[in-house]
């Protein structure tokens, strides 16, 4: 069975995206953000409402926390129990059985 | 006494000079493990993993395939070569024995296709989608249209570059998804209508045309992102996902393009 798919909205950038929450797990510290799954645009918390620049050197959308790449291995998609920690519950959408 | 001193000393000052070329020397491997994949990126360097120096892992030399399995995943084969899918091989796989059945999403998603749609059946089998022409060998440029700039990183006729990145791993593997339909996928989803090589090429001009300004384009520059939105005058594709089946799939005759500099991020129909 997969794991659902937790998502805030479809992306305001390029409109085919969905944004999903993206966790940080280092030193026992849990860091969470917003990722469009397409465009790769990045914001703080599911608010939307400010976006975490963009390294211009850098081709990868980096982690608020650590500054390392969101596709880092130590970085994935957060679970129901991880978005409940961030306590960005309620202003996510979840779909069962259709994540990855 | 005081020679016996300067004699303690002295064999202690020979214990240490060891321990500080061993933490040296340690200090160098530990740089180097960090930054070698890092340099690798950056740079399209080829540098070995310190595992594969000491032989504990395969080097980075290209693996001859089996003759049999040569014409099968020769995108796979290169880059694998800069390890950058090892851990998408298993999405990968999964996902290739779920389209394998005769009656996967895609075949029920087509079968119930608006009967105004006339898109060509597209390759449901990702194993396909990354297979070269028979007549193709690795020195050929990638489907026929890319050629490789550097490890794992393709360059097209009109200087749009494919490298590494992505949730997939490599953002060819990423653009390939918009080769079929997503039809549980929340809110739309653009399919292009044709095969990888027709989608990069179609990619190429929305670039060509956009950077031209000819007209129907749009360009919006967007954090360091520049986001391309060319009409083309027919149909290129259909909206797919949730949002476009619950519209019947409607035709989509635009393209988005989102680059960084000359590298693609991501594009579809829309």
């Amino acid at each position: 069975m997969s794991s659902p798919l937790i998502y805030v909205e479809s992306c305001p950038v390029c409109g085919d995206g969905l944004c999903r929450i993206r966790v940080c797990v280092q030193n026992q510290r849990l860091t969470g953000c917003v990722l469009c799954d397409e465009c790769e645009a990045v914001w703080t918390d599911p608010s939307m409402e400010q976006r975490v620049s963009r390294d211009p050197n850098s081709d990868e959308p980096l982690c608020p926390g650590c500054g390392l790449s969101l596709w880092d291995n130590h970085v994935h998609w957060a679970n129901i129990g991880e978005v409940c920690l961030l306590g960005w519950y309620d202003r996510v959408r979840v779909v069962t059985g259709r994540g990855d | 006494m005081t020679t016996r001193a300067r004699n303690d000393s002295a064999v202690n000052a020979r214990r240490m000079l060891p321990m500080k070329w061993a933490v040296a020397i340690l200090g160098v491997v530990i740089a180097y493990v960090v930054l070698q994949p890092r340099l690798n990126q950056w740079f399209g360097w080829s540098l070995p993993t310190v595992a594969s120096m000491v032989g504990d892992d395969k080097p980075l030399a290209k693996k001859t395939p089996k003759k049999s399995e040569a014409n099968l995943t020769a995108t796979k084969d290169q880059l694998d070569k800069v390890g950058q899918i090892k851990n998408q091989e298993e999405k990968f796989s999964k996902k290739k024995t779920n389209t394998e059945p005769p009656e996967t999403d895609e075949a029920a998603s087509r079968s119930s296709r608006p009967s105004h749609d006339n898109r060509p059946t597209t390759p449901s089998n990702t194993a396909t989608k990354f297979k070269r022409n028979s007549d193709e060998d690795d020195s050929d440029p990638l489907y026929g249209f890319l050629i490789e700039v550097g490890r794992g990183r393709y360059e097209s006729p009109a200087g749009l570059v494919y490298g590494p990145g992505s949730e997939e791993g490599h953002r060819l593997k990423h653009i390939a998804k918009h080769l079929e339909d997503q039809p549980n996928r929340p809110g739309s989803h653009g399919v292009f209508r044709g095969d990888m090589k027709a989608f990069l090429i179609a990619i190429d001009d929305t670039y060509t045309r956009a950077k031209n300004e000819a007209k129907g384009t749009t360009k919006k520059d967007d954090d360091g992102s520049v986001v391309y939105e060319v009409t083309f005058e027919k149909t290129i594709g259909f909206i797919g996902g949730e949002a476009g089946e619950k519209k019947k799939n409607p035709a989509a005759k635009k393209m988005r393009l989102v680059v960084r500099g000359s590298n693609v991020i991501t594009a579809f129909p829309f």
